[in-house]
């Protein structure tokens, strides 16, 4: 039984780290822009298809000289390309409606999302079907009697490193400053000489790497990728980031948790857990939202007159 | 009734001849595209035709005193323009050449209308987000597909109850509106509509995935609705007696919209629009009229829902998930927050869009989403702007 409750831990962890990585992108996005950018989800899972695209095509050309490591440069390729993709849609769609209503933007980024998709599906060959995708680490490690995927500790290594270095970013690097300044007002950043659409393209480019991330750890742990995954994991990722408190760094890790808490504890508790999960994973967002209308962490706004 | 009395007569006393000729041509002009749209098959007309919409938005954007004619033209020329469209929606079937399908398009496309109308209340009028619209509309549809295949109620007898039923569930939704507001507001619909639509996804009383298949088709003193209509011995398919039950309900939506809009209600949720803080401090129920827009919206949308089920006879969780109440609020948005024809527009638009676009086979849902977004992007106050409401002097 205790062996069984770590293995619930150490899912209960890896889907947090996974939600962690997108919801941080919806949080990151939302503080410094002040837009929802509903977009996110799709436009991290394109990452996974540009690595594999790319490994197909380098394997190619470039398998003897690079052996097994063709993957991990596929997913680096990945990752680059979808944050360059991040700067683009922001260059031709997402700024156009920095001034318009947050609907508006709402609606354009859903449209844009199933362009994302579609596009995903016309370009790549055979779109529509699952591609499978190839697990980041096999093998596993004993300790103490708990077997531990080697996959698992990966993603939580990484995703925990991951983190610590965007907070750190976020507070000691220069660029990382400049971020905030233009978050707390964009008109005085300017004066103090900084372009604050330098510092948008910068955070598109982290808040999509950073999904690029949790989405290839997303379709490794499935196993598969299919060009419609990013709906869901957008939407858990947003709801992650909301609950939590949007804008919150804190509140998007503590809103992933929470959400990935109650996915593993429906899967093992509630017969029938699998197709009843996502009711579980809004309910409890219905919840907290009703409890704590701004999130978690959330500060309540004062309206003043 | 003062049948002359018009709030723009002042400002634009044109000549009433060429008032009247403008109002002919422009109604009878919209229907004849919108039929050769509906009917033809053929990619180069389909495509001639949405340029040809394209052109005419951009003409009324480079120049809009044309657009300001014309309104001022239907204003001063109100009763012929609704007797013509009356007459002009009646014996639109008849130039239907007969094609099912065409007719199958419209009824689509004038239940969307509703819906998109009713999310209009929240949207346009209150700018309140809903991204649980398709649930209320599930939730009429499957309450009234229920009530018929397990207790046999006729159709006429659903349509009420799935209303209170999806009014219901407006305010429960609603309920969370009171502290809620903006994105996170926007999010509490979301998971709404996601746990409804997971819901009637793993019941097994609603069929699950499966569905609900059967629905008796409603029948009208004696004539059943599966039966086609013959008139003078001109014979319609049976398709047409839901146009005409869908029309109806589209002329109760729009009355139903211009009495609200005008009504007090109306002016309370313009003032939530405009500044919440600022309606609360002129003793508006800020609460109160928050939770009636949600419970207007399920209302309406339930009506639509019934009318679905019934016309399809078979409906599954899958007419009514996330996308479909995000195509909604798109509708509305792309045709113009708090204007009834606009909205309308946008139901038509995006509805035909994808299916005229088949041709486009795997292309079409991208297709669509770019023409979304180049919306959004060069008409951001939608096709048809909200007007300013005219307190012009009625006599």
């Amino acid at each position: 039984m205790d062996a069984l409750f770590a293995q619930y831990i150490l899912n209960w962890l890896v889907l947090g780290c996974i939600y962690t990585l997108i919801a941080l992108g919806f949080s990151l996005l939302f503080g410094v822009l002040n837009v929802i950018h509903f977009s996110h989800g799709d436009v991290s899972m394109t990452a996974p298809f540009f690595a594999l695209a790319f490994v197909q095509i380098v394997v190619a050309a470039l398998a003897t000289v690079l052996g097994t490591w063709s993957i991990y440069l596929g997913l680096a390729v990945g990752i680059l390309l979808t944050g360059m993709l991040g700067i683009i849609l922001d260059w031709l769609v997402i700024r156009r409606f920095r001034a318009a209503p947050a609907m508006m933007a709402l609606v354009a980024t859903v449209a844009l999302g199933s362009v994302l998709r579609e596009l995903i599906r016309a370009l790549y060959p055979q779109g529509s079907n699952p591609k499978s995708f190839p697990s980041l680490a096999s093998g596993s490690i004993e300790l103490g009697g708990v077997t531990i995927p080697n996959f698992s500790v990966l993603v939580i290594f990484i995703s925990v490193a991951m983190v610590a270095a965007l907070f750190w970013m976020m507070s000691h690097s220069a660029i990382g400053i400049r971020i905030r300044a233009v978050a707390e007002d964009r008109d005085i950043a300017r004066l103090m000489a900084i372009s604050p659409d330098r510092i948008f393209a910068v955070t598109f480019f982290l808040a999509s790497a950073v999904g690029a991330i949790g989405a290839i750890f997303f379709a490794s742990h499935a196993g598969v990728v299919r060009f419609d995954f990013g709906v869901q994991l957008g939407l858990i990722g947003f709801s992650a980031a909301v609950i939590g408190g949007l804008g919150s760094m804190q509140g998007a890790i503590l809103g992933s948790l929470l959400i990935a808490g109650i996915d593993s504890i429906v899967q093992i508790t509630v017969p029938d857990g699998a197709s009843y999960r996502l009711v579980f994973i809004f309910a409890l967002v219905i919840l907290t939202l009703v409890l704590k209308p701004s999130g978690i962490l959330g500060k309540p706004v004062f309206e003043k007159v | 009734m003062h049948l002359n009395s018009s709030p723009n007569r002042v400002q634009f006393a044109g000549n009433a001849k060429l008032e009247m000729l403008i109002v002919v041509a422009v109604e009878l002009l919209c229907a004849f595209l919108l039929g050769t749209f509906l009917l033809s098959d053929s990619t180069a007309i389909i495509v001639a035709l949405l340029c040809l919409m394209g052109g005419v938005f951009a003409l009324l954007q480079i120049r809009p005193q044309i657009e300001k004619s014309i309104v001022s033209a239907f204003a001063n020329q109100r009763i012929l323009a609704l007797v013509l469209g009356f007459v002009v929606i009646v014996a639109y079937p008849f130039f239907m050449q007969g094609s099912s399908y065409a007719i199958h398009l419209l009824i689509i496309s004038l239940l969307y209308a509703v819906l998109a109308l009713a999310l209009n209340f929240q949207l346009g009028s209150a700018n309140i987000p809903n991204f649980a619209t398709g649930a209320s509309y599930g939730i009429g549809a499957y309450t009234s597909a229920l009530l018929a295949i397990n207790f046999g109620i006729s159709f006429w007898l659903t349509l009420p109850a799935a209303a209170l039923v999806a009014t219901l569930f407006g305010f429960l939704l609603g309920f969370p509106s009171m502290r809620t507001k903006d994105s996170y507001l926007a999010l509490v619909t979301i998971a709404f509509g996601i746990v409804v639509h997971q819901l009637l996804n793993n019941f097994s009383w609603t069929g699950g995935p499966n569905g609900l298949v059967g629905i008796p088709a409603p029948s009208l003193f004696g004539h059943s609705f599966i039966r086609p209509i013959e008139i003078l011995g001109y014979k319609l398919p049976s398709q047409a007696n839901f146009y005409y039950l869908t029309i109806l309900l589209v002329i109760f939506s729009i009355l139903f919209a211009k009495r609200l809009h005008e009504s007090r209600v109306g002016l309370a949720w313009n003032a939530l629009r405009a500044d919440p803080l600022a309606a609360q401090c002129q003793g508006i129920n800020v609460v109160w009229y928050k939770m009636l827009a949600f419970g207007v919206d399920a209302f309406l949308a339930a009506f639509a829902g019934t009318i679905y089920a019934f016309y399809v006879s078979y409906i599954s969780p899958d007419n009514f998930t996330f996308l479909v109440s995000v195509t909604i609020m798109t509708m509305v948005i792309v045709g113009g927050m708090d204007n009834t024809l606009g909205v309308i527009v946008g139901a038509f638009l995006l509805t035909l869009l994808p299916e005229k676009l088949r041709i486009f086979s795997d292309y079409r849902l991208l297709f669509v989403g770019v023409v979304v977004i180049l919306f959004l992007v060069l008409r951001p106050k939608g096709l048809f702007p909200q007007r300013i409401r005219n307190y012009g002097q009625r006599k």
